[in-house]
């Protein structure tokens, strides 16, 4: 390919042009302001009853050279009246490697399943589903390293794989604690439509060896919710697998946008004393329908059926979630929601309905029109 | 063992793949918006080229779709307009594709907004502006005198990315500035009887023509950049006495004809639709055409008569 060799030096130098000043040597700065009234505790939420802070984050994002850029987001989080700064993100990142490799390395999301590896506040409810919040922790990041290859077929085709310390997830010994692998494909079916498919297997090798309690039947722990924001139900492995298809009239996703999707999370070996029947299992489907340039409505049904560890043995738990929204977004930066959120559990003691009022405010650089 | 050999076979096949892709001589272009697409076809109308958007399509909405990234990943240059037009969707996809020739400062990854003059830079900029791009009005594609400079660029970054097609490309690129230039002073000719009109407009998608066209703008639908128009705003603008001057109301196609409509009809005024951008279909198939035809319909649009559009 002669022309990778294209001579560079020629590139004219009115790239520069228009007045560049100092300013734009700095990171570009993002901040998201999210804050939420909820009516009633529910189960497995990370966001408590009454006025809260949901996920506000700090985020500072540049290129470094020509071949790495950075990003480094902080989340500040409160949980019974202590604030805490969590660092979801500082990595790394590779712009353009030879045959379209692609290295992160550092703290980031891990790009398993359709949600994770996507910012909290992109989503289109309150909170991620409850398959999430119980298998995940809402969203798993951790330190380590991303290789992504992305195939020169002529649809989407990605392969990629991760290693983590594992400690966000379980806590546990092994210098490398969680690996993942993961394949996506997509592409358009017409001028209006678009799918993209995912797969994706999580081995945590901690999951074996976590602590799994004392066995006494307390279910205190639930309420007082877990603050380690790791993972409640975790397995050696957990397998993903996401469709999503969006449709909009000639493509045109300003006016008009269809959305639908839906995962589906099984894991096993949940720990030491998991019988192979010992699963925990979750999946849901939401559908948005963007109606107006400012307007969505979306509905969102999920189940879990997970197994509790009680020391060596385990109880049943099942939830199943139906959620409603609506919300507007006066521009591209701002979002108003209202969302009703019905339970129903086994094994829960503080499941409830409740409804939410929500705020997503991005002020600062432009962020990006994911898939 | 056994996970070993499955391992080496996988990494077999995939070497395979990537082999059996020829790397074929033609020239691969990802063109952000269709004028580019059109410019490129120009010049070199061999190459094969994907446009990212269509002219049903607002260019500041688009997401990084997985079609996209992978005809990013394919191709040897992507031509875009820049000025933030694509701040939402374009980063996104460069880094996804991770294509080594298309990153930015690298000689695949051109601004047509680079080279050219920008109305209405800002030093101050806001969001409670609305959308607004401190670089300028980005939709430069519409600029009788700003394309031949542009066009000169992108034939020298195709020569620069394809040099045994250079001097090809640079003799379309001679002939393509004759045809301008002709056309251009048959617009000087048709902008005389326009002057002095002024035109209700939606977004600043076509202002660079009508300032090259003397040709006012009477009024703006959004109520800021970016913001569709909304209710309260349309009856202020009711109560705007520069509405009486006004001829006519410029949308373009992948605008809703709502708001227009509704003003049309309190209003009298006619709505012309046009393409934003070059479409598949003749006579709006190429940047001249597509501007020959806005004038055009500007000339045909008069108060009263309501049969404008497309």
């Amino acid at each position: 390919m002669f022309r990778r060799f294209a001579p560079f030096a020629i590139l004219p130098l009115a790239m520069a042009a228009g007045g560049a000043t100092a300013n734009e040597l700095n990171p570009d700065v993002s901040v998201t302001l999210d804050g939420y009234y909820k009516q009633n505790e529910t189960a497995l939420s990370h966001r408590e009853q009454g006025f809260g802070l949901g996920h506000t984050e700090l985020s500072l994002s540049s290129p470094i050279d020509d071949l790495f850029s950075g990003r480094l987001t902080a989340v500040f989080e409160e949980h019974d009246g202590e604030s805490e700064v969590l660092i979801e993100e500082a990595y790394l990142q590779t712009n353009g490697l030879p045959y379209a490799l692609n290295v992160r390395a550092g703290r980031f999301l891990s790009q398993v399943g359709y949600l994770n590896g996507r910012h909290m506040h992109e989503d289109d409810f309150v909170e991620r589903p409850a398959a999430y919040r119980a298998m995940l922790g809402s969203h798993y990041y951790d330190t380590g390293a991303r290789l992504n290859v992305l195939l020169p077929t002529p649809f989407f085709w990605q392969l990629g794989a991760e290693a983590f310390a594992g400690d966000q997830l379980t806590e546990g010994d092994e210098d490398i604690g969680v690996y993942t692998v993961n394949t996506r494909l997509g592409g358009d079916i017409s001028l209006s439509q678009s799918w993209q498919l995912g797969l994706s297997w999580l081995r945590n090798r901690h999951a074996t060896l976590a602590d799994t309690g004392d066995g006494s039947h307390d279910h205190d722990h639930e309420d007082g919710h877990d603050h380690s924001h790791g993972a409640a139900y975790t397995g050696e492995n957990l397998y993903i697998a996401d469709l999503v298809w969006k449709w909009s009239p000639n493509g045109n996703n300003r006016e008009q946008q269809l959305t639908l999707s839906g995962e589906y999370l099984y894991a096993d070996e949940l720990n030491q004393f998991a019988a192979s029947d010992d699963t925990n299992e979750g999946w849901y489907v939401s559908g948005v329908y963007q109606f107006a340039p400012q307007w969505s409505a979306g509905v969102r049904y999920g189940e879990v059926d997970l197994q509790e560890a009680h020391g060596d043995h385990f109880h049943n738990q099942t939830l199943e979630e139906t959620d409603v929204m609506l919300s507007w977004s006066r521009s591209h930066f701002s979002t108003v929601r209202l969302q009703y959120t019905h339970q129903e559990t086994t094994g829960f003691s503080n499941a409830d309905n409740t409804v939410m009022v929500q705020y997503v405010m991005s002020l600062g650089a432009h962020g990006a029109h994911g898939y | 063992m056994g996970t070993d050999m499955t391992l080496r076979n996988a990494v077999a096949a995939l070497l395979l793949i990537m082999a059996s892709v020829p790397a074929q001589a033609q020239l691969r272009v990802f063109a952000c918006e269709p004028e580019w697409a059109a410019l490129v076809r120009a010049l070199a109308p061999d190459a094969e080229i994907t446009a990212a958007t269509s002219h049903l399509q607002d260019p500041h909405y688009i997401e990084a779709r997985p079609s996209l990234i992978a005809a990013v990943r394919r191709a040897d240059i992507a031509v875009c307009t820049g000025a933030s037009l694509e701040a939402g969707w374009l980063p996104m996809l460069l880094q996804r594709a991770s294509n080594p020739d298309i990153q930015a400062g690298r000689a695949g990854l051109f601004f047509a907004a680079d080279h050219a003059q920008l109305h209405a830079p800002h030093d101050h900029v806001d969001r409670s502006m609305g959308d607004v791009h401190p670089e300028g009005n980005p939709h430069v594609h519409l600029s009788p005198d700003q394309l031949p400079e542009i066009a000169r660029a992108l034939a020298q970054r195709l020569g620069e990315i394809e040099p045994e097609q250079a001097a090809a490309i640079q003799g379309r690129y001679i002939r393509w500035r004759g045809n301008w230039n002709r056309a251009r002073t048959e617009w000087r000719a048709r902008a005389e009887a326009l002057e002095g009109r002024s035109l209700v407009v939606q977004h600043s998608s076509s202002s660079y023509l009508l300032r090259w066209l003397n040709v006012d703008t009477a009024a703006d639908l959004e109520p800021k950049p970016g913001l569709p128009p909304s209710a309260s705003h349309l009856s202020q603008l009711l109560a705007d006495p520069a509405l009486l001057e006004a001829s006519a109301i410029l949308i373009t196609s992948y605008q809703d004809l709502q708001p227009a409509e509704w003003l049309a009809e309190q209003t009298g005024l006619p709505v012309v639709v046009v393409p934003g951008t070059v479409t598949g279909e003749a006579p709006t198939e190429t940047l001249s055409g597509l501007i020959s035809e806005i004038i055009r319909q500007i000339e045909s649009a008069e108060p009263g008569a309501s049969d404008g559009g497309i």
